[in-house]
C-alpha cells in the first residue's frame, strides 16, 4: 500500500517560490508522469516527496503516513537521478548493492538479492565492471536494478531516460512499463518530454510555473486540456492557436477572427456569445480543400510518411498546420481551401486560458 | 633539437647572400617552430646540467672553500664515505623524517577536519576560507620570528597551556626551545601552522567538487551521515588526499626555515635536518665537496620517494579519469 498525498505543498527558495501549494493524490501502484517546462518545480516537488527537499509549508504522506519529518532513507522509497549517480569508485556488483549494505543486511541475502536483481535487469555479465566501463543504457539498468534491489513501494524518477539516445530512450520506455506491470509499484516519474509521458503514464500531471495546470489519464489530457498551456504542451505538431470573438447567428455560435468565420459545435452554452477567446484546433482537425472553407496558401510540406503536414497561410497573424493524406497533390505556393472539425474545436479564455468547452 | 642543428648549413658562403641564405633558413616553418625549444635547452644547460655535472665533480674532489680551488685533489669516493660514516648526516636525517612525518600527518587531518567543517558551513564560508589561507601567505621568515615570541617561556603559548597542563601536574612553563623534545616540536608546530593552509585548501576543493547527487543517492538508500563518509566521500577524496601527501610530504623533507629562525639546530643537534646539517656543513664549515656528495646521495634518497610519490599521484588520477569518462 503506498499512494502518496500532497497537501498544499509550497517549496519557496528565498524569496523564489518553486512549488506553489500543489495538491496531488497519487494512487496505490499507479505510473504517475509529472510533466512540464524546464524550470516549472518538478524536480523540488519529486525532491520534497523523497525527502531531499523540505516543504515550506503543506504536508506529504506516503502510505497514510506523514512522512514530512522523516529522513529520505526512513521512507521506504527508491529513486533514479537523472544523471543516475552510480558510484563511480564502486563495482556494479557493489552499487546494487549499497542499499543492503547500509541497512546492515546478512551477506548471503545480500547476493542473492544483487544477483536476483542484476538477473532481472539484464546485466548479469557487467557485474565485476565499474560504472565508467558501463554503455548508457547499461548504466540505466545498473541505476534501475539498484533500485529494485531493496524492494521499494515506491519508484521516483527524475527524468531517467534524458541521458540516453532518441532510439534506447524508445527501448528503456516498454521496459520501464514492463518493469512497473511486474513490480506493482507506486511510480512518480518527472519529465519534461510529453511524448514519454503520452507512452507510459497511467495518469498524467501537468505542471508549469509551480502549480499543477491538469490531472488526467494521457487521452483525456490530449482530447480536453484544461488550459490553452496543457493543449500547446501536448501534441506535434503544436495546436494551432487563433485569437477571436464568440458570437451569436442564426441559432449557433460562431469564432470570428479577422478574416476566418469558424461555425461551432451546438452543445456549447449560448452564454458564451461576445466573450474575447483563444481557438485551439489540432492539426488532424483541419479539414483542407473543404466546399465553402477559408481560403488558404501552402507555405511548405513536410511529408513524414504515414502523413503530410502542410503549413498555409490564410491571412491570420500566424499560419496554421494540418495532417493530410500524403498521396494528395499539394505543392508549396498551392491555393487552398480549409475548415475546422467543430467537435475539435477547443476554447480558451483569452485572460486566463482556461478551457471554456 | 638534433634536427634543428643538423640542419644548420655546414659552411655558408660569405657576403650579403648567406644573411639572406640564413634568413630564409630561419624562416622556414619547421626551423621557426624549434626557436623556442633552442631557448629552453640553452636555459636548461646552463641552469641545470651545467651545475649538476660541476657538483659531480666536486664531490669527487677533496676541497674546502677556505682554499684554492687550484689545489683540491680527487679523491674519489672518499667524500661519499665521510657522509655515510658521519653521525651528525644520519641524525640530521632520521629528524628530517621525524619532523616531516610528524607535521604532513598532523597537516593532513587538522587541513581535512577543517575543510570538512567548512565545506558544511552555509554562512560566513568566504570569512572561514580567508582566515584559513592567511598562514600560508605570510612569508616564512616572518611566521619563524612571530613563533620566537609565542615560544617564549612566559610567553601566550605557555600561559595558553597552563590551566590545562597544571591541574595535571605537568610544569606549565615548557621550555620550548631549550628543551630537545620540545624543541623539536616548536619546529614540527611551526611548521604546521604555516602549511596546514595548503592541505585545507586541497582538501576544501575536493569537498566542494563532490558530486552532490551521489550524496543525494546514498541518503535515499538509508545511508547514515558516519556512512556517506566513509563509503562515499572518503572514497571519492582518494585523489585530493594523495596529492596532499605527496606535495606535502615533498616540501617537508626540506624543512629549513623555522630550524634556522627558531633553534638553529639545537639545542645540541637536536633540530638539525638535513637541510639545515647540509648548509651548515658548507657554509659554516666550509665543506663544499662534502656537501655536494652528500647532496647527491639525498638526491637519490629524495627522488627515489618523489617517484614514487608520483608513480602513486599518475596511477590515481588515471583512476580519476577512467571514473570520469562517458
Ligand atoms: N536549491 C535551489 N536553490 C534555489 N533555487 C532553486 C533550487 N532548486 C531549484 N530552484 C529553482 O526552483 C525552480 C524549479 O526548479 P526545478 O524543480 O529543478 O525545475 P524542473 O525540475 O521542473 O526543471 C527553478 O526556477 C529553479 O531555478
Ligand atoms: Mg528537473
Amino acid at each position: 500500500m503506498a499512494q502518496i498525498v500532497l497537501k498544499d505543498v509550497v517549496k519557496k527558495f528565498g524569496a523564489h517560490v518553486a512549488v506553489k501549494g500543489v495538491n496531488l493524490q497519487v494512487r496505490d501502484s499507479e505510473f504517475l508522469i509529472m510533466v512540464g517546462p524546464s524550470g516549472c518545480g518538478k524536480t523540488t516537488t519529486l525532491n520534497m516527496i523523497s525527502g531531499l527537499e523540505r516543504p515550506t509549508s503543506g504536508e506529504i504522506a506516503i502510505g497514510g503516513r506523514v512522512v514530512n519529518d522523516l529522513e529520505p532513507g526512513e521512507r521506504g522509497l527508491g529513486m533514479v537521478f537523472q544523471d543516475l549517480a552510480l558510484f563511480p569508485h564502486l563495482t556494479v556488483y557493489e552499487n546494487i548493492a549499497f542499499g543492503l549494505r547500509v541497512k546492515k543486511v546478512a551477506e548471503r541475502e545480500v547476493d542473492s538479492r544483487v544477483r536476483a536483481a542484476a538477473e532481472a535487469m539484464h546485466i548479469s555479465p557487467l557485474l565485476a565492471k565499474r560504472p565508467a566501463q558501463c554503455s548508457g543504457g547499461e548504466s540505466q539498468r545498473v541505476a534501475l536494478a539498484r533500485t529494485i534491489v531493496t524492494n521499494p513501494a515506491v519508484f521516483l524518477m527524475d527524468e531517467p531516460l534524458s541521458s540516453l539516445d532518441a532510439k534506447l530512450r524508445v527501448d528503456m520506455r516498454t521496459e520501464l512499463k514492463r518493469l512497473h506491470a511486474r513490480l506493482k509499484a507506486t511510480f512518480v516519474y518527472v519529465t519534461h518530454d510529453q511524448a514519454e509521458a503520452m507512452t507510459m503514464a497511467d495518469r498524467i500531471v501537468v505542471m508549469s510555473g509551480g502549480v499543477v495546470e491538469q490531472v488526467g489519464e494521457p487521452l483525456e489530457i490530449y482530447r480536453k486540456p484544461a488550459s490553452q498551456f496543457v493543449a500547446g504542451f501536448f501534441g506535434t505538431p503544436t495546436m494551432n492557436f487563433l485569437s477571436g470573438k464568440i458570437e451569436s447567428a442564426n441559432g449557433g455560435l460562431v469564432f470570428q477572427a479577422s478574416n476566418l468565420r469558424q461555425r461551432l459545435a451546438a452543445s456549447l452554452p449560448s452564454g458564451l456569445a461576445g466573450r474575447n477567446v483563444v481557438l485551439g484546433v489540432r492539426s488532424e482537425h483541419v479539414t483542407v480543400g473543404a466546399n465553402g472553407g477559408t481560403p488558404g496558401k501552402v507555405q511548405l510540406i513536410e511529408p513524414l510518411g504515414a502523413e503530410s503536414l502542410v503549413f498555409f497561410e490564410f491571412g491570420g497573424a500566424t499560419p496554421l498546420v494540418a495532417k493530410i493524406d500524403p498521396e494528395r497533390s499539394l505543392d508549396t505556393g498551392d491555393n487552398l481551401t480549409f475548415d475546422f472539425d467543430p467537435a475539435g474545436c477547443h476554447l480558451f479564455d483569452a485572460d486566463t486560458g482556461a478551457r471554456l468547452n | 633539437m638534433s634536427e634543428a642543428r643538423i640542419a644548420v648549413p655546414e659552411s655558408a658562403p660569405a657576403g650579403g647572400s648567406s644573411r639572406r641564405r640564413l634568413r630564409d633558413w630561419l624562416a622556414q616553418e619547421r626551423v621557426f617552430r624549434l626557436i623556442p625549444f633552442v631557448l629552453v635547452e640553452v636555459v636548461f644547460l646552463f641552469v641545470i646540467i651545467i651545475p649538476f655535472l660541476l657538483m659531480v665533480y666536486i664531490s669527487f674532489l677533496k676541497w674546502r672553500a677556505n682554499r684554492p680551488f687550484e689545489q683540491a685533489f680527487l679523491s674519489g669516493f672518499g667524500n661519499y664515505e665521510q657522509v655515510l660514516t658521519a653521525p651528525g648526516f644520519w641524525s640530521a636525517l632520521g629528524h628530517t623524517f621525524y619532523f616531516a612525518g610528524c607535521a604532513v600527518v598532523l597537516e593532513l587531518v587538522i587541513g581535512f577536519v577543517l575543510a570538512m567543517f567548512v565545506s558544511r558551513t552555509v554562512r560566513a564560508r568566504g570569512l572561514y576560507i580567508t582566515i584559513f589561507l592567511v598562514p600560508m601567505m605570510i612569508v616564512p621568515v616572518v611566521v619563524g620570528y612571530n613563533f620566537t615570541m609565542l615560544y617564549i617561556d612566559s610567553g601566550p603559548i605557555n600561559q595558553l597551556l597552563a590551566p590545562f597542563l597544571e591541574p595535571l601536574g605537568i610544569d606549565p612553563r615548557i621550555r620550548w626551545l631549550s628543551d630537545p623534545a620540545a624543541a623539536q616540536w616548536a619546529v614540527i608546530l611551526a611548521d604546521v601552522w604555516q602549511w596546514t593552509s595548503l592541505t585545507f585548501l586541497i582538501f576544501l576543493s575536493g569537498f566542494s567538487a563532490l558530486p552532490k547527487q551521489l550524496i543525494n543517492a546514498a541518503r535515499v538508500m538509508g545511508a547514515t551521515a558516519w556512512q556517506i563518509f566513509w563509503r562515499v566521500e572518503l572514497p571519492l577524496l582518494k585523489p585530493a588526499i594523495v596529492i596532499a601527501v605527496v606535495i606535502r610530504s615533498m616540501e617537508a623533507l626540506k624543512i629549513f626555515d623555522p630550524v634556522v629562525l627558531l633553534t638553529a639546530g639545537g639545542p645540541g643537534t637536536s633540530t638539525q635536518t638535513i637541510a639545515f646539517y647540509l648548509w651548515e656543513q658548507v657554509w659554516v664549515f666550509n665543506k663544499f665537496s662534502f656537501g655536494a656528495a652528500a647532496s647527491i646521495l639525498l638526491l637519490i634518497i629524495f627522488a627515489t620517494l618523489i617517484f614514487f610519490g608520483i608513480y602513486l599521484l599518475v596511477r590515481q588520477s588515471a583512476a580519476v579519469a577512467q571514473q570520469r569518462a562517458p
